[in-house]
């Protein structure tokens, strides 16, 4: 230890440290960004407007309605489809996954079947899905539940899969029944890897709802975005981008904060967030 | 549990010609071959083996968690049919429930043996002070060493009052200081308590110094190559293993096992 200074990137940063480096990323990121597209900057603002320009429109956003919704009414319209479409993937694919980690014969069954859906890009999805339900929610809804059911059935399935199997011997000699087992030992233990299904899970569904509204909407962040780019609106388009992207974000640390609550013993939480 | 021991006919567990045979990719493996071993009310039998002879396969058959090829296991001369809490088990990978805290790994048998919850808290606390664990009772096992971890796990295995104890290479994992502290633990217990334990273990000197009797298997397919009985009255029960080892009598069974097992290991 004494024999070797560490590098600055291997060293354990403090709670101080750690904040100033995040802020100083974003402070550096802005001033690239106002300094290239500032007048004579070498990019015109049609192409990227500079940062006060983009808060304007932003506030512009919040104020009046555009395409006929407030922000909050889009942003609203996007996340009630991403969760309902979401939460019924997971009604499915939890249960399912979970039996299909444990029971072989229902692994046989199930699997193959998935082993073909995984590849099939969801957006792929929507050409069927205007066909059959319309440009509607409904149509939203069912292209997010696929692009989310299959990493809720694959992750669950691969939590209880992965189980150590003394757990199960351990709990067998301690008189244990398959029930018992199944609830009080699998579904707990792998109650982190679970949720971690979840979190993927939700950042496909989010994912794909925008790549969604941009065909088949008539509100949402996706279709700010589309409609923004059709009347040049660079800096309307940026405010969509940057609220999907928070949003997704915001999601991410929502779920890891909801495993540190069911699974406080989670080892993965004693490591950074 | 009775504190004299029952020098009856029938063993409290009566391991009988089990042999076992697994299917695997490579062929036909013979792990064991027509075991035959007799475990009294009340006594400490270990066995040793070189590695690879079936010592776990046995265990594992003991407890009912794997099915023998042959052979069967009586418990008090009754087929001992699966797994349950008459036989626990003690595992070299601890194999702790990583959501329970202490508390709670240790009350998961009889929490699922349907014990009402004061009796429950009643014998975990109790079993808590035996282990000396009463101040780890709400951590989580990853927060815990390999030491502590292994104490809860005997203590889970106690506490639901088995028949007979199995344990695989308990102190396996843990450093050799740790070890030492947990050998002499058991030395304790099975005075005190006077459980049935078979116990696994490749250290010669761990089975002269724990065991009543040590069971010397041949090398795969394991056998039961010979038994060597433990004078209960050794001089060195009452003394720490690192004194222990340095009496005549010790160093002179170590030596005649030690024997035993290098042959096997040439034999291979
Ligand atoms: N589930 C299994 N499938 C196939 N072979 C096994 C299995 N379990 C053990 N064996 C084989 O049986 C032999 C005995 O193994 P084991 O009982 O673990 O030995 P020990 O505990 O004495 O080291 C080894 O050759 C091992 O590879
Ligand atoms: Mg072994």
């Amino acid at each position: 230890m004494a024999t070797r200074v560490r590098s600055f990137w291997r060293t354990p940063p403090g709670k101080i440290a750690w904040l100033a480096i995040c802020l100083g990323s974003i402070v550096v990121l802005l001033g690239a960004w106002w300094y290239l597209t500032r007048p004579g900057g070498g990019i015109s603002p049609l192409f990227l407007p500079p940062p006060d320009e983009v808060l304007d429109a932003f506030v512009r956003l919040l104020s009046r309605p555009y395409l006929g919704s407030t922000l909050g009414q889009h942003i609203a319209a996007s996340l009630e489809v991403v969760m309902t479409g979401w939460l019924a993937a997971g009604l499915v694919g939890l249960p399912l996954g979970i039996a299909m980690g444990w029971w072989r014969k229902a692994r046989w069954v199930a699997f193959p079947i998935f082993q073909v859906l995984r590849p099939v890009p969801p957006l792929a999805w929507i050409p069927l899905a205007i066909v059959w339900l319309g440009i509607g929610e409904s149509a939203r809804v069912f292209v997010v539940f696929i692009a989310a059911i299959v990493p809720w059935v694959m992750n669950s399935m691969q939590a209880v899969y992965s189980i150590d199997a003394l757990l199960v011997s351990a709990a067998l000699t301690l008189g244990a029944n398959d029930r018992q087992i199944l609830t009080r030992v699998v579904c707990r233990t792998a109650l982190p890897t679970l949720v971690a299904g979840a979190r993927i899970s939700l950042g496909n569904a989010w994912t794909t709802l925008v790549a969604a509204e941009l065909l088949a909407a008539t509100s949402g962040l996706g279709y700010i975005a589309l409609n923004a780019s059709r009347t040049l609106e660079i800096g309307i388009l940026l405010v969509a981008m940057a609220i999907i992207g928070v949003l997704g974000a915001l999601f991410s640390v929502i779920m890891q904060l909801v495993t540190r609550i069911v699974a406080p013993w989670s080892r993965a939480n004693a490591e950074g967030a | 549990m009775t504190t004299t021991k029952a020098h009856g006919p029938t063993a409290k567990m009566d391991i009988r010609g089990v042999s076992k045979t697994f299917d695997t990719r490579a062929g036909a493996v013979h792990a064991l071959d027509r075991c035959d071993l007799a475990i009294r009310e009340g006594e400490f039998v270990v066995v040793v083996g070189p590695s690879g002879c079936g010592k776990s396969t046995l265990m594992m058959i003991a407890a009912g968690l794997e099915a023998p090829s042959t052979g069967q296991i009586l418990v008090d001369g009754k087929p001992a049919g699966p797994a349950g809490p008459q036989r626990t088990v003690v595992f070299q990978r601890f194999a702790l429930f990583p959501s329970e805290t202490v508390a709670q790994n240790i009350a998961f048998g009889l929490r699922v043996a349907g014990v009402d919850r004061a009796e429950r808290a009643r014998r975990v606390t109790e079993q808590l002070e035996f282990m000396r664990l009463s101040q780890f009772r709400d951590a989580y096992p990853h927060e815990l060493s390999g030491g502590m971890q292994q104490r809860v796990a005997i203590a889970r295995a106690l506490v639901v009052r088995p028949e007979i104890l199995l344990m695989d290479e308990p102190f396996g994992a843990l450093d050799a200081q740790t070890r030492t502290v947990l050998q002499e633990e058991v030395a304790r217990l099975s005075r005190e308590m006077n459980y049935t334990v078979m116990f696994i273990t490749h250290s010669v000197e761990e089975a002269v110094y724990l065991g009543d009797r040590v069971v010397v298997m041949s090398s795969r397919p394991g056998r039961i190559k010979k038994e060597i009985a433990i004078p209960r009255d050794a001089g060195w029960r009452r003394l720490d293993i690192e004194e222990a080892s340095s009496e005549p009598g010790f160093i002179e069974l170590k030596r005649e096992i030690w024997a035993l097992i290098r042959t096997e290991i040439v034999r291979q």
